[in-house]
């Protein structure tokens, strides 16, 4: 672990494209630390992926990295500027620039299908009414779902779901996307798209991704770089190709989806 | 014990986030205006049923003490539009937006923020408390401030037909006897009670919506909390409000 780490470090001392530095970064609900001194660097471009067992704190990682969450200790640098104490305008310069898929997909049930991809054009730009109504139908026309567009979220079903929040995450072209999950729930073939769609994306406009995965084969699609999130630790293993070598036994047990090694005690703790 | 002062401290935090942002941001006044249909509208006739019940049940109840006491009822159409300017008007009206208007609040909200859509506002920049916090607290502030004008005059009304009707007092005489004991400033008093009242309820049901707990009983349990904590506050307030303005009278 403290290999790979070194060796970012050093490139983000001399790399002017990392747009994520976390140094010692700690989160904690009261009593509960979910994670504790975490390092993490993120070059513009790459597509990191995080792994780990349910409940470690992916979702926790991918908010604090996204400003979402105040980490109790450590600091996190978003394109280069200190995230605490960040004036509201310039964080919002900086958050206009991301976009999120979360876990739950955090559609907005009092609007359309449509009108969900709509907010934030409506919002942050000043597009025309015919400009909005020709980006939401290409979004939803890429994700597939362009027959539900006057229908309620609630009225789709789950993995529709994910795909209409993905378009939605995708509305404003952000140059940095998070994604928890993103294949959650879909049939493997759909997912094979998703992921296929979200590279195409992120290529169009050179995007950074870091996205949340437990699907081996789809974190292989798509990753430059893995990290598992285990036992209040990143542990970063990696291209692929490492990855799949790393000589960590809860790496190896996880990617493997072996049934005995070390993370069982900590699904017993379920 | 600790945990009741930090509670109250993120409180006032709130409060404090909410009376910058009213000042320092933009209105969403298609928002504010939605919301004030929603309180006004939506809940009139829920007011205007209650609110005459009320106003029965205070003259026959104050005309039955009342004989039986002094053997006499002709205060009754007084002492009861009295009653109803400086306490019933906004309190009923208080507890009823409550019920109505903060528990959807509360709901609402709570459920946003399961479901992580308040993390998406704040992804996208937008400032939850300015986005939906604002837009109703001065929606409930102003509706509840007008259904209080409504709730007393219907009050009123109400009290003034069945003391006609059961009575004996025609309207003429109610009139006359509520001319010597009430004031203007009665009713300005009331509709003061109604702003502060309004204020509380929305501060209230979002405080404990944007706190809501994931799991099946976390919107029910800030819904039950935000109702049951508004309710106490307007009586609290109407307490001290009322004390206040006598040293007006
Ligand atoms: N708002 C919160 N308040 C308290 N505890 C929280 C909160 N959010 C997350 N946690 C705790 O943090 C831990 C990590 O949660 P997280 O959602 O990040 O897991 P995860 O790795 O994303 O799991 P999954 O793969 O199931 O989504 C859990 O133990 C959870 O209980
Ligand atoms: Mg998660």
């Amino acid at each position: 672990m403290s290999e790979a780490i070194l060796s970012n470090e050093t490139k983000g001392l001399i790399n002017k494209n990392v747009i994520i530095e976390a140094k010692n970064l700690s989160v904690a609900f009261e009593a509960h630390t979910v994670l504790k001194n975490v390092d993490l660097f993120v070059e513009k471009g790459e597509t990191l992926v995080l792994i780990g067992p349910s409940g470690q704190g992916k979702t926790v990682l991918l908010k604090t990295l996204a400003g979402l969450i105040e980490p109790t200790a450590g600091t996190l640098s978003l394109y280069h500027k200190q995230w605490r104490g960040l004036p509201e305008n310039e964080k919002i310069k900086i958050l206009d620039k991301m976009g999120m898929l979360f876990q739950k997909n955090a559609l907005f049930d009092s609007l359309s299908c449509g009108e969900n991809i709509a907010f934030p054009l409506r919002e942050k730009t000043q597009k025309s009414e015919l400009e909005i109504q020709e980006i939401v139908d290409y979004f939803l026309e890429s994700v597939g779902i362009i027959h539900a567009k006057n229908l309620y979220p609630e009225e789709i079903s789950g993995g529709m779901q994910k795909r209409l929040g993905i378009a939605r995450a995708l509305a404003l072209m952000p140059e940095l996307i998070f994604y928890d999950d993103p294949t959650a729930g879909l049939d493997p073939i759909t997912s094979k798209k998703i992921i296929e769609l979200i590279l195409e994306l992120k290529k169009k406009n050179n995007a950074t991704v870091i996205a949340i995965t437990n699907d081996m084969n789809r974190a292989y699609q798509m990753a430059d770089r893995i990290a598992m999130v285990y036992q209040q630790n990143l542990i970063i293993t990696g291209n692929v190709e490492e990855t799949k070598k790393h000589s960590n036994p809860a790496v190896h047990q996880f990617i493997k989806g072996e049934l005995l090694g070390p993370l069982n005690s900590s699904f017993e703790n379920l | 014990m600790t945990t009741i002062y930090r509670d109250v401290y993120s409180f006032l935090e709130l409060v404090k986030k909410t009376v910058m942002s009213l000042f320092l941001k933009p209105l969403r006044v298609k928002e504010t205006f939605q919301q004030l249909y929603f309180v006004a509208n939506g809940s009139l006739w829920i007011i205007v049923f209650c609110v005459c019940f009320a106003a029965v049940v205070t003259i026959l109840e104050s005309s039955f003490h009342m004989k039986l006491v002094i053997q006499n009822d002709s205060m009754v159409p007084g002492f009861a539009s009295l009653l109803i300017l400086r306490e019933l008007g906004a309190v009923v009206t208080a507890l009823l937006l409550t019920s109505r208007v903060g528990a959807g609040i509360a709901a609402e909200v709570g459920s946003m923020k399961v479901t992580e859509q308040i993390d998406a506002l704040r992804m996208l920049g937008i400032d939850p408390i300015q986005f939906l916090l604002i837009p109703r607290l001065i929606a409930t502030t102003l509706g509840c401030m007008i259904l209080c004008v409504v709730a007393n005059l219907i009050c009123i009304f109400a009290a003034m037909i069945i003391s006609d009707q059961v009575l004996g007092y025609t309207p003429s005489m109610f009139l006359t006897a509520m001319n010597r004991f009430v004031q203007f400033r009665d009713l300005i008093f009331s509709v003061v009670k109604a702003m502060f009242f309004g204020m509380t309820i929305p501060m209230i049901s979002c405080f404990f919506g944007f706190r809501c707990k994931s799991g099946a009983d976390g919107v029910g349990s800030a819904t039950t909390q935000s109702v049951v904590f508004a309710s106490i506050s307007i009586i609290f307030l109407d307490f001290i409000l009322s004390y206040t303005f006598s040293y007006f009278y």
